[in-house]
């Protein structure tokens, strides 16, 4: 699901740390923000509007994590509302319910760790390319449309 | 383009054969839900109950019982509902106040015994606190106005005194949600008319509250339900839509019996 490659270029060690920090960005989130899905987003985006038109390493993976939160807060929304309306209005713990929360779990958890995994990567100058999500920043961002400034 | 659509289109599979595959796991039976879920709402309802009875007594007297039995068990036996499940109370307290406790305690005060004017309002009252109690929304009051947390630390019996007197508090004087209220008054005129008994004198009860008395301050029940006019005006309007027969549950003398004996109480 995910592969290493070598960048286009040899990214600086100030490119390596931005674009680590963008993936830092959303697990700090998800602790805080854990049953409040759309903070991760909120977190990567400023993260990406900050970097967007940063060197073409830091924007690339800035893209990347925007986008990998993307699908979690589709599946996790719909997990947490569900769960709204089961404390607060007539709905009930069902079979069905129980199965959709492991099963984001699940992928909350496969999502975390390859974060972290690539977060770590990324800090080592390797390109990490996730499956989808890399194929989708690819068609996004391209080199040289940046400004190569980091905000921060 | 065609390759990531094709990817998104095999990421969406991948995960609804992950949720399909999930489902086929019996979740509840795993996780024991409905047991713990029990066992917690059985601690506390023994809690809550035996904090009431404290300051209020229970009516033992069969004369007072037997007729509000007969139409507890009528809503009861005409609408599935397992009347051994259900433990009805009835206190003594001037307050015009009946509700539902976790692990379907259903406490009905002789205040609102004494105002009600015929069986059937008192039927509507009785029904509208089975259908909280059906409709699973004791609970779901208690942990939306105290939170989960707390509920727990109740069970563990840890719980501090005045946390479980306020939560206490919360259940006998504090409105459910405006829906919830609702839900709780048509399914109460549901179970009226499976019961044969006619769910207008509910509405009227109702209206008649909404309208204020003399004894309003003892009148809990229209601080706990409130908007009483707007629900007797859609309880009038869901029943008009129902084709249903009225029988009378008790004779006029054990009614009128029952009246004086709950007047002499006072």
């Amino acid at each position: 699901m995910i592969s290493l490659y070598r960048f286009s270029y040899e990214p600086s060690e100030h490119e390596c740390e931005k674009a680590s920090y963008s993936y830092l960005m959303s697990l700090i989130a998800l602790v805080i923000g854990m049953p409040i899905p759309i903070i991760n987003l909120i977190a990567t985006f400023f993260f990406y509007v900050a970097n967007r038109n940063g060197t073409y390493f830091v924007r690339w993976h800035a893209t990347q994590a925007l986008l990998s939160q993307l699908s979690l807060l589709f599946i996790n929304s719909y997990g947490f509302w569900w769960t709204v309306s089961i404390i607060f209005t007539s709905a009930q713990v069902s079979n069905n319910y129980l199965a959709y929360i492991v099963v984001v779990l699940a992928f909350n958890i496969a999502e975390f760790v390859v974060t972290i995994y690539t977060s770590i990567k990324t800090r080592k100058g390797i390109h990490v390319h996730w499956w989808l999500y890399g194929d989708i920043t690819n068609a996004m961002i391209k080199p040289g449309s940046g400004n190569g400034k980091d905000i921060f | 383009m065609e390759k990531i659509f094709f990817k998104l289109l095999a990421l969406i599979a991948l995960f609804l054969a992950i949720l399909f595959t999930a489902n086929q796991v019996n979740w509840m039976a795993l996780l024991k839900v409905e047991e713990n879920i029990s066992s917690t709402e059985e601690k506390i309802g023994e809690l809550f109950w035996e904090l009431y009875e404290e300051n209020n007594r229970e009516i033992n007297d069969l004369s007072i019982i037997e007729p509000i039995d007969s139409i507890f068990s009528k809503i009861c036996e005409t609408n599935n509902i397992k009347k051994g499940d259900i433990k009805l109370h009835i206190t003594k307290n001037y307050e015009v106040n009946a509700f539902a406790l976790p692990n379907k305690h259903l406490v009905l005060n002789t205040g609102l015994i004494s105002e009600v004017n015929n069986e059937e309002e008192l039927a509507g009252v009785i029904g509208h606190e089975i259908a909280h109690m059906e409709l699973d929304h004791v609970m779901k009051k208690l942990v939306k106005e105290i939170g989960l947390a707390v509920v727990v630390t109740m069970t563990s019996g840890n719980g501090n005194n005045q946390v479980i007197l306020e939560s206490l508090r919360t259940l006998t004087s504090s409105a459910y949600d405006r829906s919830l209220e609702e839900e709780a008054d048509i399914k109460a005129v549901d179970y009226l008319i499976a019961a044969h008994i006619d769910p207008a004198p509910f509405a009227d009860f109702l209206y008649s509250l909404g309208s204020g008395s003399d004894t309003e301050e003892y009148l809990s029940w229209v601080s706990t339900h409130p908007y009483s006019k707007e629900r007797a005006e859609y309880i009038i309007n869901y029943s008009q839509e129902k084709t249903y027969k009225k029988e009378s549950v008790l004779s006029d003398a054990t009614w009128e019996g029952l009246k004086q004996n709950i007047d002499q109480l006072h």
